[in-house]
């Protein structure tokens, strides 16, 4: 599988990060190990969460998270520097769990994990509530959370990318390596499905 | 009002959150949800459910980052090890190549010179001269498919 070209919208990015991902880059080539402490300390988050959204299971997340690393190191040569970071590291990962499923069954990310086959996520108690999550009660967050785990993980997959994340839909259809109107399709369905998910919860 | 406007609105109500909307739809739309009740709830449920979906916090397992940056440490000081031998490997593919050039017309005669001691017929000497030249890439693809092989079972 070919890690270092999933972007094939074209997309480029802004000159401010250019720098950044630049410097990057000559660091991977390098394997230069304090580079790759400072990314995973800075990504860490990020990707962990990416991962128990797509796996929807912590302990796979886990190991996937730290293959994840181990690829960047061995693939480090790769990555150009022409694309952000993150989208290029969550390719990885999501490429990742797709092998790790086919070599399972011979199926794609649409049949990853079916809602009765995961387990909802361990969310964290927040003290630091925003103005809105103070306004919204705790137990329709709990609904809304669990409505997650409900939805089918090609459009969980989705909405986390462009709302957690919030990735341009050009970098979402290069992580996926599919065309922006699937991309499109594939929201439009996910947030009907988590609004239809609500609903039926409240119902 | 017709269910092709609410259809519109709740058509617009995702749009503008996925990919945006015009000026004018957006005013359009602000105008419906000041006296549309059932679209206004689809809306405001829209925005709560994407705004908790925002601030879901996961838990970090334990030492995640620095498990892994032990894990990835002790990869990269394997990779290092490994550094010198495919280099010396790559140094050999490029001299036998280079030998394999210069001597390509002494081993054609010499083909050439079997070719006609024993009477075989040119096609039986191309092929020989193909086998020549690509023995030696078939053994170093063969180390390099190996050495990954081991590699890959090592990570697994």
């Amino acid at each position: 599988m070919t890690w270092a070209a999933p972007f094939k919208t074209g997309l480029r990015f802004s000159s401010l990060m250019t720098d950044d991902t630049k410097s990057i880059s000559r660091g991977l080539k390098q394997r230069d190990p304090k580079l790759l402490d400072l990314l995973i300390e800075q990504y860490q988050y990020r990707l962990f969460r990416y991962l128990v959204h797509l796996t929807g299971n912590r302990e796979r997340a886990e190991d996937f998270f730290q293959e994840t690393w181990v690829r960047v190191l061995e693939r480090g040569a790769q990555y150009d520097g022409k694309w952000k970071f993150e989208a290029w590291l969550f390719t990885i990962a999501r490429n990742l769990v797709l092998d790790w499923h086919r070599r399972k069954k011979p199926q794609s990310l649409e049949s990853l994990s079916g809602p009765e086959e995961e387990t909802s996520f361990d969310v964290k108690d927040e003290k630091s509530a925003t103005p809105l999550e103070t306004f919204l009660n705790e137990e329709q967050r709990e609904g809304i959370q669990f409505s997650l785990t409900k939805i089918p993980v090609v459009y969980r997959e989705v909405l986390v990318l462009r709302f957690q994340e919030e990735m341009q839909l050009e970098e979402i259809a290069g992580v996926l390596s599919t065309p922006i109107s699937t991309v499109k399709s594939r929201l439009y369905r996910g947030l009907e499905a988590l609004r239809g998910a609500i609903q039926g919860g409240a119902a | 009002m017709s269910n092709n406007t609410h259809e519109r609105a709740q058509q617009l109500i995702a749009q503008r959150r996925i990919e945006g909307v015009s000026a004018d739809e957006q005013s359009w739309l602000a105008a419906h949800l000041v006296e549309c009740d059932l679209c206004s709830a689809v809306d405001a449920q829209t925005g709560a459910a994407l705004s908790v979906l925002r601030s879901t916090q996961i838990e970090l397992p334990r030492n995640l980052a620095s498990r892994t940056q032990l894990r990835v440490r002790l990869r990269a000081d394997e990779l290092n090890e490994r550094e010198p031998g495919r280099r010396l490997l790559w140094a050999l593919v490029a001299i036998s190549w280079m030998i394999g050039v210069a001597t390509a017309p002494l081993v054609w005669s010499g083909f050439e010179w079997v070719g006609n001691e024993f009477g075989l017929p040119k096609v039986v000497l191309i092929s020989g001269m193909a086998l020549w030249w690509l023995v030696p890439g078939l053994l170093v693809t063969g180390a390099v498919v190996i050495q990954k092989e081991k590699t890959q079972r090592e990570a697994e």
